[in-house]
């Protein structure tokens, strides 16, 4: 399967990969299908790319290299990926990543959903900083 | 709109599996205890859209962006010397 992105161009893809958000994202409620998308040239942030829009895409970061610490609920369960959006600056500093609502994707089911956490100290804007993360992960 | 008057220890059921107690009412605020289903999201109304916002942010960010930010962002490799 193909579908073309104006920032990634051509992706290719397989059935299986689709990320499915039933629900959507918060204000993105009728988008369902996205890919996620894996980019040397920005590493460590990958992408979650939309297969209905060609100019919609989000990009993404592992939380745990940013804090080790951060767990979404144990509710949510083990078999899970979670990843925080990331709103960034070319400078890295003003870029923030979202702590409270993550995206979290069943790794069976491929579907996934972005999650509203309880915990109140959560930043909507957790500011990234130069230097934060030691290396690219694969 | 339903309007309805409810004192401390009262409750609201919605449906089967919502009830909304109102737990106190204290200096022009109401604690309320809601509990529902997990499935079901529960947040505060600008809780939605400062989420909401956040996203649309990241959702017009430039790959070229992302690509300084991310070198920014990650430390130099240690040189030994």
């Amino acid at each position: 399967m193909k579908f073309t992105n104006w920032q990634f161009g051509e992706l290719e893809f397989e059935a299986d990969h689709v990320v499915k958000f039933t629900e959507g994202l918060i204000g993105f409620e009728h988008h369902h299908s996205f890919l996620i998308v894996d980019d040397v040239d920005t590493e460590p942030f990958r992408w979650l790319v939309s297969l209905e829009d060609a100019h919609l895409s989000f990009p993404l970061l592992d939380p745990g290299l940013l804090l080790p610490g951060y767990a979404v609920d144990a509710a949510t369960g083990g078999g899970k990926t979670v990843f925080v959006i990331a709103s960034l600056r070319p400078r890295v500093d003003g870029s923030t990543v979202n702590l409270r609502s993550p995206i979290v994707i069943d790794n069976a089911t491929r579907t996934a959903v972005q999650v509203i956490l309880d915990d109140e100290g959560l930043p909507l804007q957790f500011p990234l900083v130069p230097s934060a993360v030691t290396s690219a992960p694969r | 709109m339903l309007i309805l008057s409810r004192k401390p220890e009262e409750e609201i059921r919605i449906g089967e599996h919502v009830t909304i107690k109102v737990l106190a009412i204290h200096n022009g605020q109401v604690k309320l205890g809601i509990e529902a289903p997990r499935e079901m999201r529960v947040f505060r109304a600008e809780l939605y859209s400062e989420i909401q916002a956040a996203n649309v942010e990241a959702s017009q960010v430039d790959r070229r962006v992302a690509a300084k930010a991310a070198a920014s962002l990650i430390k130099p490799k240690d040189k030994k010397s």
